[in-house]
């Protein structure tokens, strides 16, 4: 199954790098993340509790990140598994500098799950998949525009929602104009 | 006899009870003690199992046991398939998988616990090792070389591979005036029995006696495999199926669940039940249809078929189930229709894929055969420019030709389709219908009509060709009160057998049809039967009732004529009663007959027999005096019963004609039916209302293949249509008025005549309506439409052309 599709960010390109490679940031900013351990370069272990519906449950997997291009590329490799099934995966992302202080991140990955979510879930995940995409980066837009020696930002699921209409409301009327 | 009850529309007795909620379904039986089974399965299409942890599982509250592959495969024989082709290839199929899984669904684990929550939680709590193995998903790449290979041992994936027909198929398409071609696909459908399958079973130590109730269709052969497969005395195996929420040939089924817990309960020394949840249902109960071909067919100009090949990949899943291989080999006995066709051959490649197993579902390869010969017929129809109509007319044999051999090397006892034919024709005014679909076109409407016209095998059937024996059974007793009890070796499970089976009897023996009760499903009550699948219960199972009535008749005649002093000859039974006949009537006359109500009878005894001077007596009077056994003739055995095990000579071949009427919309794709007409003509009808019944259901069911259902397995073998979110199953406002009518042409197979209707809906309907969705976008130049038939297809059809033809 296919995701894709594009964020923007209202932060530098280096800050959203930095942010992107950085574990204790991810955990906080991937919806439902638990645990995120370094194992090895590049490769960390999660404990992730996600869903689609009502079928939800805590995965266990590991997450790589290949082809590093610092600030412009990653590729990122993912495999876990849970009582809703499982599900591995592998995407690119890309970070484009669209001017002063502005970052658009395109994702494009293929994505394969089993069990229950599969036969349950499978046509909703798409959009469960874009809402966790959203709720990611609106997060990590947060954490992009901190400044260092700040305590970081709060994410929790309400803030989150707020940063990302608020987000949506500046597109809008930025598209008015 | 006198017919008071068959031909009526009498009411199914079955309904009061499970309208108001009191029927008894396997989970409405509640034992004290019951521990409940959840099963883990697997989540991956095909893999190994380096190992189970089942230790957490173990610690969690409520939980009793839990049972691995291991400890239960080596304990039960393997599932059982019935089905004998010749090299056909099977599959060691164990109830619990051991080193491997083979299909999303396959169970791995049984968990037991208090009550039902419990077990499925401590399921989550099992961690299977997996290795990814490589999947076959696609049914006609399982049979090419190189394809990964399921079944390591045997070489490749196809299980088995068969050629049947008759005549010379290569010079029939070499002669043929035109040869066509068409790839025919008949998709996989899950069964959606409303009620899932249910298991309870109870052993009691003392008795040593292993009690399974289950939602099957065939109680007694379940027995029997049963007993095979746990290794214990048949004779202490107790087989009950209390009501059953439909089958549709998914519960004509031994399943690894029902050995599973009655083992599970010899061993725990309790109860245990587990119901099949609704994601259970689409994963691991078998699917139906599953065929993949081409057809060739060769005509001459005037639209007579000379020949027809069928070369058919079979998706028969990782496993057989009971008669999995068997079901393509109905498609073949088929694939005459209701024509004349010289030369029909069919090659089926049977492949082992990994998915749950194909199987039995309402049709079980017939409504596969009549839909490649419907199509077939209105492609040469297409070809040729005739009317559907008139080339279905050119191909049939007329009545005089019956009994009508086929190439397929059946033998049509009956049948008058023309008759069927004319009917649908007059009711639906299919002149006019032409007419309007012409005035239609020419206002840029879409309005297409298909016939089919289908003849089926019921009856299954003569037991030469069945598997496990193709008769029925039945037990007519009267009861020293009177009442009538039969037992049925049939499993009627909605069918209405309760109602007709008694119609039958109060009419031939002149009784209320409130006196009569019929039993079934009880392995310990009924003697052994076959069951309810294939159109069969009453053409074979109600032949059976009526011939044991008769049996029982005879030996009430001469009882009769014992206490009456007369001779036999002398007695004629109308409306319930033996009366003396001609010159001993006008003598006894003058005797008056006393009149006795059984009401006045001391409470405590037994009435004595009233039988002192009468001129007639009563089945009732008779009954009683069987039981006493005072009065009857020397060397008569007491009692009043007669069993009688009907084995019929042939199938039987009820027919028809459907016509579907469909108009598209031309923005949104959808298929609206304007007029659906059948006419039918299962033999004689008992009651009219379940025929109607049958058909309504038939037809529905054939609706969500032409129109909804697709089983549909993604690229890594996970199933994607895993609940009735994604499985589309017709809703009631998708079902047009359905305009139904019969022709009645009884057959000589069995003395009632009837020929069976269960399935004749799925048969006959589902190319009608594909035929009218063709027809209705014929004037883009399409011939033939692949099922289902969803908006999304006859939208892209219609606006491409729209846009491309400048509209």
């Amino acid at each position: 199954m296919k995701i894709e599709g594009t964020h923007e960010l209202r932060a530098a390109r280096e800050r959203v790098w930095q942010s992107l490679v950085d574990p204790s940031v991810l955990q906080r900013c991937i919806p439902g993340c638990e645990r995120l351990e370094q194992t090895g370069e590049n490769s960390y272990s999660t404990i992730l509790r996600a869903g689609v519906g009502s079928i939800k449950g805590v995965f266990q997997g590991n997450v790589r990140l290949e082809d590093l291009r610092p600030p412009a590329h990653y590729r990122l490799v993912v495999d876990g598994k849970g009582q809703p099934g499982f599900l591995k995966g592998a995407g690119e992302l890309e970070l484009e500098e669209m001017g002063e202080g502005l970052t658009v991140i395109k994702y494009a990955g293929d994505v394969q799950v089993g069990g229950t979510i599969a036969s349950v879930g499978q046509r909703m995940i798409q959009g469960a998949a874009k809402m966790m995409a959203s709720q990611f980066f609106t997060a990590l837009e947060a954490e992009a525009q901190t400044q260092a020696g700040e305590p970081p930002p709060q994410h929790g699921f309400f803030r989150t929602a707020l940063r990302w209409l608020s987000g949506l409301l500046r597109r809008i009327m930025r598209g008015s104009k | 006899m006198a017919q008071k009850y068959v031909g009526q529309r009498v009411k199914r007795t079955e309904d009061p009870r499970l309208i108001k909620g009191l029927g008894h379904y396997v989970d409405d039986i509640r034992l004290p003690d019951t521990l409940h089974v959840s099963f883990l399965r697997s989540m991956y299409a095909h893999a190994r199992i380096s190992g189970v942890d089942v230790s957490e599982a173990l610690k969690a509250p409520g939980v009793v046991a839990v049972y691995t592959g291991r400890d239960a495969a080596e304990k039960i024989g393997p599932v059982p398939c019935a089905a004998a082709l010749p090299d056909l290839k099977v599959p060691d199929h164990r109830v619990l998988a051991t080193d491997r899984v083979y299909f999303v669904g396959h169970p791995i684990a049984a968990v037991v616990a208090t009550d039902r929550y419990a077990a499925r939680d401590a399921v989550d709590l099992i961690t299977v090792d997996y290795e990814e193995l490589p999947v076959v998903v696609d049914a006609e790449a399982a049979a090419l070389e190189g394809s990964p290979v399921i079944h390591e041992h045997f070489g490749d994936n196809i299980a088995y591979r068969l050629t049947a027909g008759e005549g010379d198929i290569e010079a029939a398409l070499a002669s043929a005036d035109r040869r066509l071609k068409q790839r025919i696909i008949n998709q996989r459908l899950a069964p959606v029995a409303m009620e899932p399958r249910g298991v309870l079973a109870r052993y009691l130590p003392g008795e040593e006696e292993l009690t399974v109730w289950s939602s099957t269709q065939i109680p007694h052969l379940l027995r029997t495999q049963l007993a095979l497969m746990i290794g214990m005395p048949e004779n202490k195996l107790r087989v009950i199926t209390p009501e059953v929420g439909g089958g549709f040939g998914s519960k004509l089924n031994v399943y690894a669940e029902e050995a599973l817990l009655g083992w599970i309960a010899m061993q725990l020394g309790r109860p245990v039940k587990w119901i099949e949840t609704r994601r259970e249902n689409m994963q691991a109960t078998i699917h139906g249809r599953g065929q993949v071909g081409e057809i060739k067919i060769g005509c001459r100009e005037d639209g007579t078929l000379t020949g027809l090949r069928y070369n058919v990949v079979a998706d028969l899943g990782a496993y057989h189930q009971l008669l999995t291989p068997a079901i393509p080999t109905l498609t073949g006995l088929m694939l005459s229709g209701c024509y004349k066709i010289p030369a029909i051959q069919i090659n089926v490649t049977g492949v082992f894929t990994n998915k749950v197993a194909t199987d039995a579902y309402r049709g079980a390869g017939r409504p596969e055969a009549t839909y490649v010969v419907e199509r077939a017929l209105d492609l040469v129809a297409a070809e040729l420019g005739l009317d559907v109509v008139e080339v279905r007319r050119r191909n049939f044999p007329k009545p005089d030709e019956f009994p009508f051999k086929t190439a397929t090397g059946l033998f049509y006892d009956t049948g008058d389709y023309e008759a069927a034919l004319d009917k649908a024709l007059a009711n639906s005014d299919y002149t006019k219908l032409r007419e309007e679909q012409k005035r239609a076109r020419e206002e840029g409407r879409l309005v297409g009509i298909g016939v089919s016209t289908y003849v089926e095998i019921c009856a299954l059937g003569p037991s030469q060709a069945m598997p496990a024996g193709g008769w029925e059974s039945a037990t007519v007793r009267i009861e020293p009160t009177g009442k009538v009890t039969i037992l049925t070796g049939a499993s009627p499970h909605g069918q209405g057998q309760e109602t007709s089976f008694a119609q039958i009897a109060a009419d031939e023996l002149g009784v209320r049809i409130g006196d009569v009760t019929v039993i079934h499903g009880d392995t310990a009550i009924v003697q052994y039967g076959i069951g309810t699948f294939g159109s069969r219960a009453t053409a074979v199972g109600g032949t059976a009732v009526y011939i044991a009535i008769e049996r029982l008749k005879e030996k009430a005649h001469k009882i009769a004529a014992h206490i009456l002093g007369a001779d036999a000859s002398s007695l004629a039974f109308s409306e319930g009663r033996y009366s003396l006949t001609g010159a001993q009537v006008a003598a006894g006359a003058e005797v008056p007959e006393p009149v006795v109500p059984v009401a006045q009878a001391p409470a405590a005894a037994l009435p004595e027999p009233q039988t002192e001077g009468k001129r007639s007596l009563t089945l009732q009077d008779i009954a009683l005096a069987a039981h006493l056994a005072k009065e009857l003739p020397p060397d008569m055995e007491p009692g009043l019963s007669a069993t009688y095990f009907f084995e019929p000579k042939n199938f039987t071949f009820p027919f028809g004609t459907h016509i579907a009427v469909v108009e598209i919309e031309r923005d949104t794709g959808e298929i609206k039916f304007q007029r659906y007409v059948a006419v039918d003509d299962c033999g004689r009808v008992i009651n009219p209302m379940l025929v109607d019944g049958q058909i309504h259901g038939g037809i529905v069911q054939a609706l969500g293949q032409a129109l909804y259902e697709e089983v549909v397995y993604d690229e890594q073998g996970q199933l994607v249509t895993g609940t009735l979110m994604d499985y589309a199953v017709p809703r009631a406002k998708m079902i047009p008025w359905l305009e139904l009518d019969r022709t009645e042409t009884p057959t000589p197979v069995n003395p009632l005549g009837v020929k069976g209707v269960g399935e004749a809906g799925t048969i006959g309907a589902t190319p009608a309506i594909v035929a009218a969705v063709v027809d209705a976008l014929a004037p883009f130049g399409v011939r033939h439409l692949d099922m289902p038939i969803k908006p999304e297809t006859v939208w892209r059809i219609v606006s491409q052309q729209t846009s491309g033809g400048g509209r």
